[in-house]
């Protein structure tokens, strides 16, 4: 067909269909490895301190992000898995911006003997409850399922 | 056209720095993968089209431009030479010359490979003028016989293989006896 004629068959115009593969792949690093390994066995978590700032990290590190400082093997040590609830909000779109059907608790929470804090969905039936200051622990997977990511902490629940 | 894709270990090992393909494959690390779901449909035009459907049908499309004596492949509905429409469907033969070649010691996903993959631009026979054609494998010949101006044959997949793609086209081969030119 040329320039001037005219399409008349509607099944001849191809499109190219494609699908990208674009993979992510994240590995932990040397410290990140050794945390989530440890969540697989144990129902704690791990965490780093830092001598000169006197700080408790956490997630645990190989050095310390304020002061640069190396951390060695004997400044690791276990923490509970439970916190505090630093700030919290209540989300009902998910992230596709779509409305969920059970809305949920997003919050901060200050892990137990640490100066950290890292992000948690709450489980509750009281979603309009101020959750500032409760106090919530950690629900893992059952042992022997977990797979060694963050997803291993299914949700926080209120003690 | 490597029949077997032989991979040699990449990173090599060095304590402390590299995650290696078999620490992933063994679970030795924790790690988090993802693959997102990145689909797309291109609509290739009228002339792509046309070259696409002959491709399926064991046939090589050009098409020219008689102001200019082109024949262009792949094919284009207008010429970038005078602007004009191009406006007839030339049939190709599936023989051509090689433009030029290079020798790939990585794979598509860039991974050191043992045998080299032979790539290059081939001057289609019947397409006008000489440098014009396209790119693809090369096959049945080694790193060594491989040369500029070598006459080469499309090894086509069996038809029912063929879905409209210019793999449908394995590799070209070396062809014996050489290709005639056509003349405008």
């Amino acid at each position: 067909m040329g320039f001037l004629e005219k399409q008349t068959d509607p099944t001849s115009p191809m499109h190219w269909r494609g699908d990208m593969q674009a993979d992510y792949f994240y590995p932990n690093g040397i410290a990140g490895d050794k945390f989530f390994k440890h969540l697989m066995e144990n129902d704690t978590f791990l965490a780093t301190k830092c001598k000169p700032c006197n700080k408790i990290l956490f997630p645990p590190r190989l050095y310390c992000e304020d002061c640069f400082e190396e951390i060695f093997e004997e400044d690791w040590m276990e923490v509970p898995a439970s916190g505090k609830v630093k700030l919290f909000t209540k989300a009902t779109i998910n992230a596709h911006g779509v409305k969920m059907e059970e809305p949920k608790v997003i919050a901060v929470i200050e892990i137990d003997k640490t100066d950290s804090t890292m992000l948690g969905i709450i489980k509750t039936n009281e979603l309009d409850k101020d959750f500032s200051g409760v106090r919530v622990k950690a629900v893992l997977r059952p042992k022997g399922n977990r797979e060694g990511t963050l997803k291993d902490i299914l949700y926080w629940q209120v003690i | 056209m490597v029949e077997k894709k032989e991979y040699k270990e990449w990173p090599p090992y060095a304590p402390g720095t590299h995650v290696r393909e078999s620490d992933i494959r063994e679970k030795k690390i924790t790690y988090s993968w993802w693959e997102p779901e990145v689909q797309y449909s291109w609509s290739v035009g009228h002339a792509m089209s046309k070259f696409l459907q002959g491709l399926k049908d064991g046939k090589l499309y050009g098409i020219h431009c008689k102001p200019c004596k082109r024949v262009i492949v792949p094919p284009r509905m207008f010429c970038e030479y005078c602007f004009g429409p191009t406006e007839e469907w030339v049939e190709l033969k599936d023989t051509g010359e090689i433009e030029t070649f290079s020798i790939s010691y990585l794979d598509a996903d860039a991974r050191r490979i043992e045998v080299p993959i032979l790539i290059g631009v081939i001057s289609i026979d019947g397409a006008y003028p000489k440098p014009m054609g396209f790119m693809h494998y090369f096959g049945e010949m080694t790193k060594d016989e491989i040369k500029i101006g070598m006459k080469v044959k499309a090894v086509w997949k069996p038809e029912s293989e063929r879905e409209g793609s210019i793999t449908d086209i394995k590799y070209f081969k070396p062809l014996e006896g050489g290709s005639e030119q056509w003349d405008f």
